[in-house]
């Protein structure tokens, strides 16, 4: 393994990218070949990589500190291997479920592409080529939404203004940095966040949170659970943009700035995780779509990510960073499990689906263990991930936070609930045809994703000191343990007893909600939906009072027509109508005095040498 | 060699008649062109290096004797001489194609030649009553021209302009016959000195004042100008261009131009009325152009407007004025010079100058439509074409010299201008393209060729403004402001 070999982990993907643009439309299984090996290859770099650790290689460019420099370290091969192995299950899925896509060939394309992007922005030690790959995947992200269904360009548009705009504050916050330091190279600085440098960190960090889907940024991407593929849904919102946003968010709190606990800018990010915890599982919990409930999680469990990190507590931040991981896993797996019930049945509006688990039951197995996984059911890996959650916010001496993590719990299990008894338990619904379990490349990666989420909880010792433990050496006090594995799986302690109580509650709350919406699993929120105070703010939210691209737009629009009346009609009207009527009318007064009649022209000769005359005497005389 | 300016014209136009009983088309497109690029190839290298020590004066010996017609170069003239060779020869060019049928070419570069003998000779003379006398040879030539197509328009035409022109060589006789009464001269600088001496403004006012009305009349400032609008656009296309880029200029600008400095003297009174008449022309003109259909007479009243700048600019008196209305003069002698042509290719093509009748033309005369936007651009004051500098000296100049309102009626008459060429270039060549003209082809190879090059001459003198400037207009300016010495 040469410093080379980290070019050739962005190459790759890249090449396959252009090669597939490339496979004409109907050509068959040559688009799926070149896919699999594109991402076989990647998997097997991203392990290489993984056990090589250390690699540097740096290209002089534009000088004053704008290199290319690409950098694996731990961190860094630990997200490109995850990358990796997301980008071949998802390869793998495609080749059946996105088969007869109208637009299959830029989506194989852009798919790559992006891998090769974010391959790019992981390696990169350099912040200008990290914006580099960062806004290109800004570029994908517009293109995997608008391939979706008609009218997804809209989405596509929204996802780019959202992104776009975090991106902005990205490159501002890199801007002061770069002032501030006198260096791009990301290694290079660490600084303590203080006046304008925490301005600089706000910046950034919405960059990497924005990445993520945190509130506020979040609002396309329920929006593009309904228009974009499903496969973009587990390979973007689902996995990529959350390892790549929580990768950049470590980076930041871990490397370049030191964020200590207890600071204010420790408390801001575990608002806004907190925030972003219980308002999105609020939103999930009365969704009716399957694909939509799912995608207000992917937004809620950013939330745990943040406020783990956030906390700026060891045990905290190595949560943050195994949730990461551990999302990834179980919401790429329940997106694809969606993608296969909407393969056979051809919708996802929970009320019209039930009783799957008896004709699809593999995928079934992997939904429930995924599902399980996300809400935090012992022994899985969301389990432990949010268990370090919760101790880590406990122990930052703010436990406001952590009840918000808690109540985040009881509504996530309570979604996941009503999802599951409503799409594959219950009583089979008569509308629905029925039908098969479906091939072999859309159950096997999500039984893998199931699996591997019940190995990282059960086992989850070997991916906790593999993986996240080495993050985090030289980021804590002399002295301090790293090591996290010893409760991981405890039962007997009062965070674990509150987490299951949580649990408990939610069962209750289903089991209400069922009974009083006359056994309708897919009516089992509808006692929270319809609460006093909640039936307004969640009509508000259905109108998107809440939805600041929404509001934004509005404005803008409101603006733009008030200049338009306000500033642009009266100057058209100065220079369409004044000017041209006045022109007008003075052309029409001279072109009739010239009558054509030469006596007048004489006159006019002579009368204007009298004038001449006199005007000169005088001014001579005067 | 001075008197080749004047004579080698002469002698070909005189020769041509007889040699076009031999040679039909041949040998007067040869000889004319020929002729023309001689001149301007003179002009441009060797009679500049004459005139390295200041002006010269020459005068024509007869075996020893000395005639009395006397001629005087200086950086003024040289640069006429230039302009007027520049244009002839791009006019004579595009005429090897326009004339085909129009009549006999060897008379028509008979009477081509006498009209730049005339003006070069215009150019060159040093006394007032040879001033008249070269005039006259031009304007004759002029009027022939007019009416060289024998069309009832064009007699029409010729005659109206033939008509208003006598008026301003009888205005311009009364005033030379007045001053060769007062002063016993009629040299340059004789008259000037006799003037001095006098010390009698009154009457010099009144003088002025009748040169104003002939000069003016022959340059078409308002209110002098009602006959231009007839007799351009009567006139085959290149003698329009000629007409409208050079001759108002030459007998109209450059004879005031030099009476007014050499032998008045330029007074802040005659300084103030120059002005004004400049700017009234500028502003009502461009009024005027607006209204019209036909795109020949747009292009006449365009052509009033632009004079009006010349005037304006060398009105103003001070050395960035004085340089700024020449550099004005010869951009818009090459642009106006290439519109004309372009119009004539149109009419050719089309058989019509009605802007409305047009359309969508430049999808089948590229070349024309290209050149005329460079022209259009150029004449219109748009960066970076020769135009926009020419009128920037003239409002930086006026703004030195505290002429704020002229300042702003020179920046907003420009918005007129671009507003009359517009009309052009969406009338003419833009839009769709008008279902008539579906079969029209561009122009021939000689009328493409010389609208190509005054279009790059326009490019050109925008692109290269300074060199242009500090080694033309810069040695002009400076003869204008010192006067001859002879």
């Amino acid at each position: 393994m040469t410093p080379t070999t980290l070019l050739w982990t962005i190459l790759i993907p890249a090449i396959a990218a252009a090669l597939l643009a490339l496979v004409p439309k109907g050509v068959k299984f040559v688009r799926e070949i070149i896919a699999l090996i594109a991402g076989g290859v990647s998997l097997y770099l991203g392990f290489a990589l993984f056990a090589v650790k250390n690699l540097e290689w740096r290209l002089p460019w534009l000088g004053g500190g704008v290199d290319f420099e690409l950098r694996l370290f731990h961190f860094s091969s630990f997200i490109l291997l995850g990358l990796a192995g997301f980008l071949v299950l998802i390869a793998v899925y495609s080749t059946v479920k996105m088969k007869d896509h109208p637009h299959v060939r830029s989506y194989y394309a852009l798919v790559f592409l992006s891998a090769a992007l974010a391959n790019g922005a992981v390696l990169s030690d350099n912040f200008v080529p990290l914006v580099f790959f960062w806004e290109g995947l800004l570029v994908t992200l517009y293109g995997l939404i608008a391939i979706g269904r008609k009218g997804a360009n809209k989405t596509a548009l929204k996802a780019f203004v959202i992104s776009g705009f975090c991106d902005f504050c990205l490159i501002l916050g890199i801007g002061i940095l770069w002032a501030k330091t006198g260096t791009l190279t990301i290694s290079k600085i660490s600084v303590h966040p203080q006046g304008i440098l925490a301005a600089a960190f706000i910046l950034t960090m919405i960059g990497a949170i924005g990445k993520a889907g945190a509130m506020p940024f979040h609002t396309w991407i329920p929006d593009a659970a309904i228009d974009a593929p499903v496969t973009f849904m587990a390979f973007m919102p689902a996995a990529f943009e959350k390892l790549l946003g929580i990768y950049l968010l470590g980076r930041l709190t871990l490397d370049v700035f030191k964020i200590e606990k207890g600071s204010g800018l420790s408390i801001l990010m575990m608002t806004i995780g907190a925030l972003t915890i219980v308002l999105a599982v609020m939103m999930a919990l009365i969704q009716k779509d399957f694909k939509r409930l799912l995608s207000y999680h992917a937004v809620s469990q950013v939330g745990y990510m943040i406020l783990g990190i956030g906390t700026g507590v060891p045990i905290g931040i190595a949560g943050g960073l195994f949730h990461m991981i551990n999302h990834a896993m179980y919401k790429c797996g329940l997106f694809l499990s969606a993608g296969s019930v909407e393969h056979r049945t051809g919708t996802t509006e929970l009320k019209k689906l039930g009783g799957l688990a008896r004709e699809m039951p593999l995928t079934a197995v992997g939904f429930s263990v995924c599902a399980l996984a996300i809400s935090g059911v012992w022994p899985l890996n969301g389990f432990v991930s949010k268990e370090m959650i919760f101790h880590g916010a406990i122990e930052s001496g703010y436990t406001i936070f952590a009840i918000a993590a808690w109540v985040g719990a009881i509504f996530t299990f309570a979604s996941f609930l009503k999802a599951g008894h409503s799409v594959f338990f219950g009583k089979k619904n008569e509308e629905r045809p029925t039908v098969k379990e479906n091939s072999l490349a859309l159950f096997v990666p999500i039984l893998i994703l199931a699996l591997l989420c019940i190995t990282f909880g059960v086992f989850n010792k070997m991916p906790l000191t593999q993986f996240i433990q080495p993050i985090l050496v030289g980021h804590v006090e002399a002295g301090e343990s790293i090591d996290f594995t010893g409760h991981a799986l405890s039962l007997f302690n009062p965070i674990a007893g509150i987490s299951i109580a949580c649990l408990l509650l939610a069962l209750g709350l289903h089991a209400y909600g069922w009974k009083r919406g006359g056994k309708k699993a897919y009516l089992a929120s509808e006692p929270i939906h319809k609460a006093p105070v909640l039936k307004t703010l969640y009509d508000w939210a259905e109108k998107r009072f809440f939805d600041l691209y929404e509001q934004g737009v509005i404005f803008i629009q409101a603006l733009s027509l008030v200049l338009f009346k306000g500033i642009d009609r009266p100057i058209d009207f100065v220079f369409e109508k004044a000017v041209t009527s006045v022109g007008s009318a003075m052309s029409g007064v001279l072109r009739k005095a010239h009558t054509g009649r030469y006596a007048t022209y004489l006159a006019w000769c002579l009368g204007g040498l009298l004038v001449i005359a006199a005007v000169l005497s005088v001014l001579t005389k005067s | 060699m001075i008197f080749l300016y004047i004579g080698l014209p002469l002698i070909v136009a005189a020769l041509l008649p007889l040699i076009g009983r031999a040679s039909k088309k041949l040998l007067p497109d040869v000889l004319g062109n020929g002729v023309f690029l001689f001149l301007l190839v003179y002009g441009l290298t060797g009679a500049k290096s004459l005139i390295g020590g200041g002006p010269v004066v020459q005068s024509l010996d007869w075996f020893g004797e000395t005639v009395a017609l006397k001629v005087a170069v200086d950086g003024f003239s040289l640069f006429m001489l230039a302009v007027i060779a520049l244009v002839s020869l791009c006019v004579g060019l595009y005429s090897i194609s326009y004339m085909e049928h129009y009549g006999s070419k060897a008379n028509y570069y008979a009477l081509l030649l006498m009209m730049v003998a005339g003006m070069n000779g215009l150019v060159l003379v040093t006394d007032l009553f040879q001033i008249y006398l070269f005039l006259e040879v031009a304007a004759i030539a002029s009027y022939a021209l007019v009416a060289f197509g024998l069309e009832h328009d064009e007699l029409e035409a010729a005659f109206k302009y033939l008509m208003l022109s006598v008026v301003a060589s009888a205005a311009i006789l009364v005033s030379i016959a007045i001053l060769f009464g007062m002063t016993g001269s009629l040299g340059f600088s004789g008259v000037a000195e006799g003037l001095r001496a006098l010390n009698a403004p009154g009457v010099v006012a009144i003088c002025a004042a009748l040169f104003l009305l002939g000069f003016g009349l022959k340059a078409a400032l308002i209110p002098f100008h009602a006959w231009l609008p007839d007799a351009h656009p009567s006139a085959p296309a290149p003698i329009s261009a000629i007409l409208s880029g050079l001759l108002i200029k030459v007998s109209g600008v450059y004879a005031m131009t030099r009476i007014f400095f050499h032998v008045f003297g330029l007074t802040p009174a005659l300084s103030q009325v120059l002005m004004w008449m400049g700017a009234i022309s500028i502003v009502l003109a461009a009024f005027l152009a607006v209204g019209q259909k036909d795109m020949k007479r747009m292009l006449a009243y365009s052509s009033i407007s632009q004079v009006g700048y010349v005037v304006l600019g060398i009105g103003i008196g001070t050395p960035l004025g004085i340089a700024g209305g020449l550099f004005h003069l010869l951009n818009h002698a090459v642009a106006k010079g290439l519109l004309f042509l372009n119009s004539g290719s149109i009419q050719q093509a089309t058989g019509t100058r009605n802007l409305d009748e047009m359309g969508g033309l430049a999808k089948r005369m590229p070349i024309t439509a290209a050149t005329n936007l460079i022209g259009s651009l150029s004449i219109s004051g748009v960066p970076p074409l020769g135009g926009f500098w020419s009128k920037l000296l003239i409002i930086i100049a006026l703004v030195q010299s505290h002429e704020m309102l002229l300042a702003v009626i020179a920046v907003l008459a420009s918005v007129l201008t671009l507003w009359y060429y517009l009309i052009i270039q969406r009338q003419a060549f833009f839009g769709r393209l008008n279902e008539r003209w579906a079969a029209v082809k561009e122009a021939p190879f000689w009328m493409s060729a010389a609208s190509v090059i005054l279009a790059l001459i326009c490019l050109g003198l925008g692109i290269v403004f300074s060199a242009v400037i500090t080694s033309w207009i810069q040695p002009a300016a400076d003869g204008l402001a010192k006067g001859m010495g002879m």
